[in-house]
């Protein structure tokens, strides 16, 4: 369809032309092809903070100090200063305007972490809830590794003494209510362990093998549901336990049904959980799902014992030492979780151990799939249904249009293109990205790949950091006429000689504001980063 | 139907009969051509409800691929059930 590039006959244009049924979001977007970040101040000078994300609704940007212990938060605003004489455009913007408080006004600073304690905050760590302006951070004492397991903890997975969850009301910064983890351990770099969804919160304790459902609630509240791992249901503690003192004094006629161990062991019983009794709450639904799975394998009963014991007895206790790597919510009712090996928990090299993805349905509490991570059946359904892997609450408007593979032409004709190549491969690198972390993608327009082509290598949605480059990222208009329509660059022309030190460049880009800060770090070197700051000029 | 709404016919002939022509000149109402349909086939059945799917489509998807795994040998799995009363006989397997 023609389509003007002149900005002001688009709008014109928007004045008489509706768009099609289901597509204002992206009509409205391509007003962002027009209006780019195409000025940079490089090397502004602002407080030594690491700058952590803007929130999906684009009202604050969120820091930490320097030393971990305080949350800082800004908001947005504007550039605005005045040019009197005629020809305006020719001026270079003023020395005071170039500044960090020109674009950005502080609201407050908290104090989380404890000065007399050792926690620190985990800046890597920060979740929001758009529909309150509530945010979450995690504040946590040293990483122990080497630990002894004791109890229900697994061996060879680190823990932290304390760790402890805030909930704070982004406006004022006031903190609502805490969730403390003690003697426990959950991966929170770029929010791995923690999954939030509409006002659920799912926290992955690797070393006590639980899942922790939190709801949010509107008052402030943090309110434990349910903890999945050892038991499924709410009550199922509960009932163990007062059926544990029934076990204490067996009922003579049903012994021959309990193994010999358990009624010696059961005089002593004060919890139903022993180490070599029987498996429960989700590792036994899981097993049982794999064992139903495998023996249905076979429709010749007299074929199926052999068949069990190739296929699932032979692997038992492999299936037995799984343990929950990740986890993520696909709707209210469903969990996906990934489980794997002990080694392959904590490692950084996951995507080289057998992993499984099983969905897991907390209502009924059984495991409704089973799949190994390499499995083409669930490759074919995240290729055409990625964007419901990305579960976005209903309330973020902003982060149910971010372009992926099953919502864009360009992102899946990326992706065919290099499974093509290698396909097992490919495939495994696929669904290792499974399951998501939450708020982990920047919903601004300028990654819209209808709008705009770019190097994924160097920059791309995602807020991971990358290695820096001297070149100019450059962002070309996706149709005719094919323009370069911006660059970001991380330092003015004459670049730094010394090619060795490496460093590392993490873009933040705010939700709609042509606004973008890209921070680069030298690693190894106590330097402080080099803050640019990108913007409609 | 003259010029207003055309030829277009309707299930009941007394529809339309109320409408005077603006043009007092041109011919009375008509009755519109009556079609009736000759089966009920595509009638919804009375105590249809439609609601909305609360399982998104990727769920189920993979509901429908676990109902379809265990769909088929689902039968057989009853002979290996020790029965509890002697009362009771296996059933023989239908497949």
């Amino acid at each position: 369809m023609f389509r003007r590039n002149n900005i002001a006959s688009r709008i014109f244009q928007r004045q008489i032309y509706t768009p099609a049924p289901g597509t204002s979001v992206y009509c409205a977007r391509r007003f962002y092809e027009n209006l780019v970040p195409s000025c940079t101040i490089y090397d502004v000078e602002c407080p030594d903070q690491s700058f952590r994300k803007f929130t999906d609704d684009g009202q604050y940007l969120i820091s930490f100090s320097r030393n971990q212990q305080d949350l800082v938060v800004y908001r947005p605003t504007w550039l605005s200063f005045s040019c009197k004489e005629e020809d305006c455009d020719a001026h270079d913007l003023p020395p005071k305007a170039k500044r960090f408080e020109s674009f950005f006004t502080h609201l407050y600073s908290v104090s989380l972490a404890s000065c007399n304690g050792n926690e620190l905050i985990c800046k890597d760590f920060f979740l929001y809830v758009e529909s309150n302006q509530y945010g979450i951070i995690a504040t946590s004492t040293p990483s122990i590794h080497d630990a002894a397991a004791n109890g229900a903890a697994i061996q060879g997975v680190p823990y932290v003494e304390k760790l402890t969850f805030h909930l704070i009301r982004l406006e004022d910064g006031v903190i609502l209510d805490v969730k403390v983890f003690h003697n426990d351990f959950v991966n929170l770099t770029h929010n791995m362990g923690v999954f939030l969804y509409d006002d659920l919160l799912a926290i992955a304790s690797l070393r006590n093998q639980t899942i922790h459902i939190l709801q949010i609630r509107d008052s402030g509240n943090l309110v434990d549901v349910r903890a999945i791992g050892a038991f499924c249901r709410e009550d199922d503690e509960l009932f163990l336990n007062s059926n544990a003192q029934c076990i204490a004094f067996p009922d003579k006629s049903k012994l021959h049904q309990l193994p010999g161990n358990n009624v010696q062991n059961g005089t002593h019983l004060s919890q139903p959980n022993q180490e070599d009794s029987l498996l429960s709450g989700i590792k036994q639904r899981l097993l049982s799902f794999i064992f139903q799975g495998i023996s249905n394998e076979e429709k010749d009963p007299a074929l199926r014992a052999q068949w069990l014991k190739k296929k699932f007895y032979f692997r038992f206790q492999d299936y037995v030492d799984l343990i929950i790597w990740k986890v993520q919510f696909l709707d209210r009712q469903h969990l996906l979780i990934k489980f794997g090996s002990v080694d392959g928990g904590v490692s950084r090299n996951a995507d080289q151990h057998t992993a499984f993805l099983a969905v897991y349905n907390m209502e009924t509490t059984e495991i409704v799939a089973f799949y190994q991570n390499s499995a083409e059946e669930l490759y074919l359904l995240f290729e055409r249904f990625c964007d419901h892997f990305h579960t976005a609450s209903k309330n973020s408007v902003s982060m149910n249009f971010v372009s992926s593979h099953s919502n864009n032409i360009h992102a899946l004709e990326q992706i065919r293109s290099v499974k093509s190549k290698a396909s097992s491969q490919f495939m495994k690198k696929m669904l290792g990205s499974l399951p998501y972390s939450c708020q982990s993608l920047s919903p601004s327009p300028y990654f819209d790949q209808s709008l705009f082509r770019f190097d994924e290598k160097l920059i791309s949605a995602s807020d991971r950091p990358r290695q820096s480059t001297d070149h100019p990222i450059k962002f070309i208009l996706r149709r005719q006429p094919c323009s370069l329509k911006f660059k970001i660059k991380l330092g003015p022309e004459a670049g730094n000689a010394d090619g060795r030190t490496k460093k590392i460049a993490s873009f933040l880009f705010h939700p709609f504001l042509p606004l973008a800060l890209s921070i680069q770090q030298t690693l190894f070197l106590q330097q402080p980063s080099v803050v640019n700051i990108h913007f409609r000029g | 139907m003259g010029s207003m709404l055309g030829d277009w016919p309707s299930f009941d002939p007394h529809n339309f009969s109320q409408l005077r022509p603006s043009d007092p000149s041109s011919p009375s109402r008509m009755t519109p051509a009556t079609y009736h349909p000759t089966h009920s086939r595509t009638l919804p059945p009375p105590d249809q409800v439609i609601t909305t799917e609360a399982k998104n489509i990727l769920l189920r998807h993979i509901y429908q691929r676990t109902e379809e795994k265990d769909l088929r040998p689902k039968r057989a799995a009853t002979e290996n059930l020790i029965p509890e009363h002697g009362c009771k006989q296996q059933r023989a397997s239908p497949y």
